[in-house]
């Protein structure tokens, strides 16, 4: 197994906060939350959701989930300096999605239902819409690929995938992360568990009431610092840690000791050579449903202590599901870099029963390191640990 | 990586016992239109039980993941280092499509959230966890005819990083009947039942099939040990298993590799098309490592003269590789060694 | 009268445990075998939240009732009773 650093080298963000890094900064800046009912298909379901306003999607040959990631893979490659320096270097990719993975078109299936035969169209595009391959195409790459389907911490367990591949000396540089549409069936779908708020979501408040729905995605670029340095690329950026744990609990509700978070959260640190106390900031999966804030809380203030500086950006974005690990990785980087994050959007009122607080304004950040996590339905726990030097 | 334990979900049935009688049995028609696994083979209530709203996609994971387990003799010491990474193409589609039916029957507000639950990919790799008590890393990937492939070159990552001490990595994929409908209108199906491997057809003929196959893996080897497995492609082997189902279209690129006389081999016909085949083709592969044995092409339908088995007999083997291509000619290829 | 409504109330309760039954996947137990005052969550039937979202579905479906919190009407959720009286309270209005 190769040893060696891992950096980040490039990022691309798109959301409801902003379709790109600058954007988003101001978003965060003003403390702005665009949610609002969907505007994008017809449903019944008025609950508020996190769009990216203004994107049209592209001209239908592909799902809007992979036009989203076009976007910021795009973004990521003209940060990192890479655009036409691609053939160079032996490239992965590695996203994370939920939507993009699923057979679930329904004007499809209610033709087939209705008459027993439909047009394949969408089936078509389905098939040529596997997250990771497309984009492997769309750049014109030709190595690994992969689509990580963990369902909510999708985008953080890509970026994991991703860093493994380079210890294995597998590729030079990845492009990793997550992408994930706002889609009729999954707004239904988490509507029926109850946890989707009527109202603007607050993540960790004592009055909160589920999660806001919101799509975009988020690349980074990891590389071999040898390669990084090679090719003249300035970075202080690092990928220094991944930890992921199952809760082998249920379906869908965590383990409420959250000892899967907690090993997770160990393994990155452990992985990072860091102790809780030189953590910044965590970035927080914080979806405002009463039992992921509850036990995440719990866990954050377990592992950290009470003073730590934690948000959820999801006040700002929405769950963007697959893409959320991505989304936040960069929503992280933002932070350890600017050395300052926004407040934890939609919270007022402390909970006491989960022991500790996001912050409730713009926080100076200083420190080398943070962390991200990402906890998924099924009980999947991740965390990434990303170092400035 | 050595290969310690296996467990396999098919249309002959359960278990590794069950896939070595198919493999000396040869070519058996299917009783449907699919190579489709009997809700029979899916009722053991020891392994269930904490699986009562689980669907078929879950439970043909399941079993094949929780017999993968026992078959290795593994104690549960081993469950809080142990790794899950389940390979799909299509996911859970048949509840996905139940799920559309919710929304399309009564309406966005009142769909059901247990069918949705199950809807979702990882569903399977979460009971997994759950039956098993396995507290490692669980992942699961989709990268169509590439996924299993993908899955393990992961696992061997994770094993070499020390991410975890044992890994069940395996595939799952369903065939209801609007995946059967795609099937017809997209590809070419054997009204016979028959895929022929060996034909290597610019249009084969596919016969749509559904299963799931596990394989506990590890860096150090155990008493009990299969083979060695590795996710690349490394010199020349001593057989080549091809997954010529039919499933992706053209197939000359498997020609290429027949015509040079090499010894090819094809179980397809036994367990259907299916996107993630190569997990089959490995769990065949480990047998034939294991027994030292190769076992009879299912179909010798054989117009180009391929090197192809023709008997079961007893044969030593070094190594075998499996390969894949996607509709892309792109070729993903396990290496399995004694 | 209470013996119409005695009946109404039994009717319900058979229809509801014969929907647990068969839309929670209820394994190794019949509808006529729950009792009446049978507790639905914890003991019990030992039902979890999952179960408890999709009885708000099957109530919706079945019996027209929009539950809309809950939490806030658990003690009607403690049991295949308490749930059916609910059922025909609502229905009477």
């Amino acid at each position: 197994m190769q040893s060696g650093n891992v950096v980040i080298s490039g990022m691309g963000v798109i959301s409801a906060c902003g379709k790109n890094i600058s954007e988003t900064r101001d978003t965060f800046a003003a403390g702005r939350r665009n949610g609002s009912e969907t505007t994008l298909f017809e449903t019944m379901l008025k609950y508020p959701v996190f769009e990216v306003k203004g994107f049209s999607g592209g001209d239908g040959k592909f799902m809007r989930t992979l036009e989203l990631a076009f976007v910021t893979v795009r973004q990521a490659l003209e940060d990192s300096g890479l655009e036409d320096k691609l053939n160079d270097f032996r490239i992965g990719v590695c996203l994370g999605t939920t939507v993009a993975s699923q057979l679930n078109d329904i004007d499809f299936y209610n033709e087939y239902k209705n008459t027993g035969s439909a047009s394949l169209c969408s089936v078509e595009r389905y098939l040529k819409g596997n997250l990771a391959e497309a984009v492997s195409k769309k750049i014109g790459v030709s190595g690994l690929a992969c689509t990580v389907v963990n369902a909510c911490s999708s985008g953080t367990d890509a970026i994991g995938v991703g860093l493994s591949w380079l210890r294995a000396d597998l590729c030079d540089i990845v492009i990793c992360g997550g992408a994930d549409e706002l889609n009729r069936v999954p707004l239904a779908g988490f509507g029926s568990l109850g946890v989707v708020s009527d109202s603007l979501c607050k993540p960790f408040d004592k009055d909160r009431s589920g999660l806001n729905l919101g799509e975009g995605a988020g690349v980074i670029i990891i590389e071999k610092e040898g390669i990084c340095r090679k090719r003249g690329k300035k970075t202080e950026l690092f990928l220094r840690g991944y930890g992921l744990a199952a809760d082998a609990y249920h379906l869908t509700t965590p383990r409420p000791n959250g000892s899967g978070l907690e090993t997770a959260l160990a393994r990155a640190m452990d992985e990072a050579g860091i102790t809780p106390s030189q953590v910044a900031f965590v970035n927080a999966h914080g979806t405002a449903t009463p039992d992921n804030d509850l036990v995440e809380g719990k866990v954050l203030a377990r592992v950290f202590g009470a003073g730590l500086k934690f948000l959820s950006t999801k006040g700002y974005s929405g769950h963007t599901l697959g893409a959320a690990g991505g989304i936040e990785a960069v929503f992280t980087i933002l932070g350890l870099c600017g050395g300052w994050i926004p407040q934890s959007a939609g919270f007022e009122k402390p909970d006491d029963t989960i022991g500790i607080s996001p912050v409730t304004q713009k926080t100076t950040i200083s420190g080398q390191y943070a962390i991200s996590t990402s906890l998924a339905f099924g009980g999947n726990n991740s965390a990434i640990v990303i170092g400035k030097e | 990586m050595q290969i310690v334990g296996m467990g396999v979900v098919f249309n002959r049935g359960r278990g590794v016992q069950t896939l070595e009688k198919a493999l000396e049995e040869g070519w058996v028609p299917p009783t449907d239109s699919t190579y489709s696994v009997a809700e029979d083979t899916l009722k053991d209530k020891s392994v269930l039980k904490e699986m009562r709203r689980a669907d078929k996609f879950s439970k043909m994971a399941c079993f094949a993941a929780y017999d993968a387990f026992v078959d290795s003799g593994l104690g549960n010491e081993v469950k809080s280092s142990l790794g899950i990474i389940l390979a799909t193409a299509f996911g859970p589609h048949v509840t996905t499509f139940r799920f559309l039916d919710d929304i399309l029957d009564y309406g966005d507000t009142n769909v059901s959230p247990t069918v949705f639950s199950h809807s979702v990919h990882n569903a399977a790799a979460s009971y997994i966890a759950l039956v098993l008590g396995a507290r490692g890393p669980t992942l699961t990937v989709t990268q169509f005819a590439h996924s299993f492939h993908q899955a393990l070159i992961i696992a061997q990552s994770w094993l070499r990083e020390r991410r975890c001490e044992y890994i069940l990595v395996g595939n799952a994929d369903q065939c209801g009947v609007v995946m059967e409908y795609i099937c017809r209108q997209k590809l070419r199906l054997a009204e016979d039942g028959k895929i022929k491997p060996f034909l290597f057809s610019q249009r084969p003929c596919a016969v749509p099939g559904e299963g799931s196959a596990f394989f506990l893996v590890t860096e150090g080897k155990t008493e009990k040990c299969y083979c060695s497995v590795l996710a690349q492609t490394v010199g020349t082997q001593d057989m080549y298993l091809l997954d010529s189902d039919g499933m992706v279209g053209d197939e000359r690129c498997y020609l290429k590799m027949a015509k040079g006389g090499i010894p090819v081999n094809s179980y397809t016909p036994i367990f259907g098309s299916m996107l993630t085949q190569s997990s089959f083709s490995c769990a065949a592969a480990a047998l034939m490592l294991k027994n030292q044995r190769h076992y009879a092409s299912p179909v010798q339908d054989n117009p180009f003269g391929a090197n192809i088995c023709r008997l079961t007999e007893e044969k030593e083997t070094e190594s075998v590789a499996c390969v894949r291509y996607n509709c892309g000619i792109e070729r993903s290829q396990i290496t399995l060694k004694r | 009268m209470e013996d119409k409504k005695e009946q109404e109330l039994d009717e319900i309760r058979k229809k509801l445990k014969e929907l647990l039954v068969t839309n929670l996947n209820l394994e190794n137990i019949k509808p006529e075998q729950i009792k009446d005052n049978e507790i639905l969550f914890g003991e019990g039937l030992g039902l979890d939240s999952l179960d408890a979202v999709e009885i708000v579905v099957l109530l919706q479906r079945n019996f027209d009732l929009d539950v809309k919190n809950m939490n806030e009407e658990k003690k009607i959720f403690y049991s295949v009773d308490t749930l059916s009286r609910y059922i025909l309270e609502k229905r009477k209005r």
